[in-house]
């Protein structure tokens, strides 16, 4: 059985918890190929990960006592941080030695970066953005979002290639917790420039610091999307905010991006990660990386013109509306309903 | 300084696939700076040739019309190597790509492209100091939780272009008017590669998403909606 193979998600020196759900995933996948061989008597492929760092050891460890997983500490003494040509250059050979039969990367800014180039160097097939992988008993299906996020595309990999997959965070969840019989820790040295000539100098990474904190704080965030049409409109959402006790005004990225709103406002894989108890969700379509900030709501709203919108299968409640006339109508019903107290 | 922009078709006629302007827009803006020449690249069927002309329109120079059979779900690995076959003799300095296609969403053509003809490549760019005369693009790419990731590379370099703070410009008259003059090479998949480029995954089905919550639908008129609203706030004890 050829292994199955995982490449940590190392920054900072630190390992980021993606890796855990990769290594769920290694393990859903493992389970399924074993299920789907007739007689099912073999050997299940072993997993196992790679950890590319300059000092790897130390996060090889702590992977291996938590999750019994053997793991292979690539040791790079030039890697101060991540670039795709070093890590192209560093994991390509070792892999392709390894042969496995699947190497499974994590959907980030990190893994989306390298994997595809990654795969051409393997002449491997590359699924990227996986979010649930089954199988039909000739083999497994892996899934992925397409067409601006309204529909699933199932993909199978053509036999005889090495399978590259970045996989969507939040879906294989895992909760590591130390174990008593730990995986094998090995360590491999390899070296990266100053022979080579190298095209990539990594300088700094830049951080912004406390933003989003009156969107963490919020009970209710009233967010809106490029369906409110003009930039005026933001108002209207924004009474619609106050309307809520503890609110604050969220925004979808485009909105951000067009200089309608602050980046504090901004929901999604790279704005806030929120968890409000009610999200209201203003001509926003929908997007995996939208959803992916706010999907921990305990409840979401969603006001959308169109019924079909990708938010309406991760909304409570949908209403189907011109965004602005709804927020007027509710308000003006609000404000009746005061007056009459 | 020459730049070659990957565009690929909308999902309405003529229109360029919203990530793909951004890309284009980047790369006008060197060409205003540095005078770069700026090229544009679909691969599509005879209808995409319309991206290439709103393209011009918009100010690109010249453009490369692959035309394709392939309908569907398209591998990243065969458009991407349509595309490095078309751009392997341009000698561009830098070639830009969108940060995913609006339909396959794959984010990985730009990144392929860059491996098959053996340059550096970087994704989710929201930032370049580019430096002609040194013969680098300092850069800034996206993380998660706001950070950036800063690095100078060597160019030729493959960029992916994250949507930024630039608003994509319109075609503008005089652009559409000396679009006419622009040229237009025209090259067949099968031009390319006698032995059509062999996909490595296949597309078995298309489905809805799976519903992670329920999804009521509200009745009736706005009126009908808020009150509906209203009641279903006040029973969770939202409002
Ligand atoms: C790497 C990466 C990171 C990203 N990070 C983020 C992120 O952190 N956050 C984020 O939000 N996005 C992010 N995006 C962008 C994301 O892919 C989408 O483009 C974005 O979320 C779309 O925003 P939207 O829903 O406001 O706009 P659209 O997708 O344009 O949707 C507008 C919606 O409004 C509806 N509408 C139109 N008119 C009306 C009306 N009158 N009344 C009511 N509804 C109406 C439409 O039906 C549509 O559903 C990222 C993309 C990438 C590639
Ligand atoms: N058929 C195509 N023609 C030209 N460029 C393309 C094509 N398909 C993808 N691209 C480029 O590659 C980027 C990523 O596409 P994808 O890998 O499909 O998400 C797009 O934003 C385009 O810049």
């Amino acid at each position: 059985m050829k292994p199955i193979l995982i490449i940590a998600e190392v920054m900072d020196g630190c390992i980021r918890p993606v890796t855990w759900e990769l290594i769920a995933a290694a393990r859903v996948i493992r389970d399924l190929i074993q299920t789907n061989r007739a007689g099912g008597k073999r050997k299940a492929a072993q997993i196992a990960v790679i950890v590319p760092a300059q000092d790897p050891v130390p996060l090889a460890r702590e992977i291996s006592s938590l999750t019994k997983v053997d793991v292979l500490a690539l040791k790079v003494p030039t890697l101060v941080a991540y670039t795709s040509e070093a890590y192209k250059e560093c994991l390509a050979p070792l892999i392709q030695e390894l042969a496995p039969s699947h190497i499974l990367v994590a959907h980030t800014s990190q893994g989306r970066d390298f994997a595809p180039g990654l795969a051409i160097r393997l002449n491997a097939a590359s699924i990227s953005g996986v979010n649930q992988i089954r199988s039909d008993g000739d083999g497994l299906l892996y899934s992925r979002p397409g067409m601006n996020n309204t529909r699933n595309m199932v993909l199978r990999p053509e036999p005889g290639f090495p399978l590259v997959l970045t996989l969507t965070p939040g879906i294989f969840l895992a909760r590591p917790c130390q174990v008593k019989d730990p995986g094998a820790v090995m360590v491999r040295e390899i070296s990266f420039g100053p022979k080579q000539p190298v095209r990539m100098v990594h300088q700094k990474i830049a951080r912004r610091e406390n933003e989003h904190q009156a969107l963490k704080k919020a009970h209710t965030i009233v967010a809106a999307g490029r369906g409110i049409g003009e930039r005026s409109n933001l108002e209207s959402v924004a009474r619609f905010a106050k309307y809520f006790s503890a609110s604050a005004l969220g925004a979808s990225r485009p909105l951000v991006d067009m200089g309608w709103i602050g980046y504090d406002h901004q929901v999604g894989i790279t704005g806030a990660s929120v968890a409000p108890r009610l999200y209201i969700a203003c001509g926003i379509s929908g997007s995996s990386q939208h959803l992916a900030g706010m999907k921990g709501s305990d409840w979401v709203v969603s006001i959308n013109k169109h019924p079909e919108a990708p938010i309406c299968s991760h909304a409570d409640v949908c209403i189907v509306a011109d965004v602005i006339d709804f927020i007027r109508v509710f308000l003006e019903q609000e404000d009746a309903l005061q007056g009459k107290i | 300084m020459k730049i070659l922009v990957c565009i690929k078709q909308g999902s309405e006629d003529g229109e360029i696939s919203r990530f793909d302007e951004f890309a284009l827009e980047e790369a006008l803006v060197l060409k205003d700076r540095f005078k770069a020449r700026v090229d544009v690249i679909t691969a599509g069927p005879e209808s995409a040739v319309a991206v290439i002309r709103r393209a011009f329109g918009m100010g690109a120079d010249q453009g490369i019309h692959i035309v394709t059979r392939d309908s569907g779900f398209v591998s990243a690995f065969v458009t991407a190597s349509y595309l490095a076959a078309a751009a392997e003799k341009g000698n561009y300095d830098l070639i830009f790509t969108g940060i995913m296609s609006q339909d396959m969403m794959q984010g990985q053509t730009g990144p392929m492209l860059a491996e098959l003809l053996g340059l550096p490549c970087a994704t989710g760019v929201v930032k370049n100091y580019l430096t002609p005369a040194l013969g680098l693009v300092p850069i800034e790419r996206e993380m998660e939780n706001g950070c950036r990731d800063c690095l100078d590379i060597r160019l030729p370099a493959v960029l992916t272009i994250q949507a930024g703070s630039l608003l994509p410009r319109y075609p503008s008259l005089s652009n559409m008017l000396a679009a006419g003059k622009k040229s237009i090479t025209t090259l067949a998949q099968g031009d390319l590669f006698p032995v059509p480029v062999k996909p490595k995954e296949v597309l078995i089905t298309i489905e809805c998403p799976e519903k992670t919550r329920a999804g009521l639908g509200l009745e009736g008129t706005l009126l009908d909606q808020a009150r509906q609203l209203k009641a279903f706030l006040q029973e969770k004890d939202l409002v």
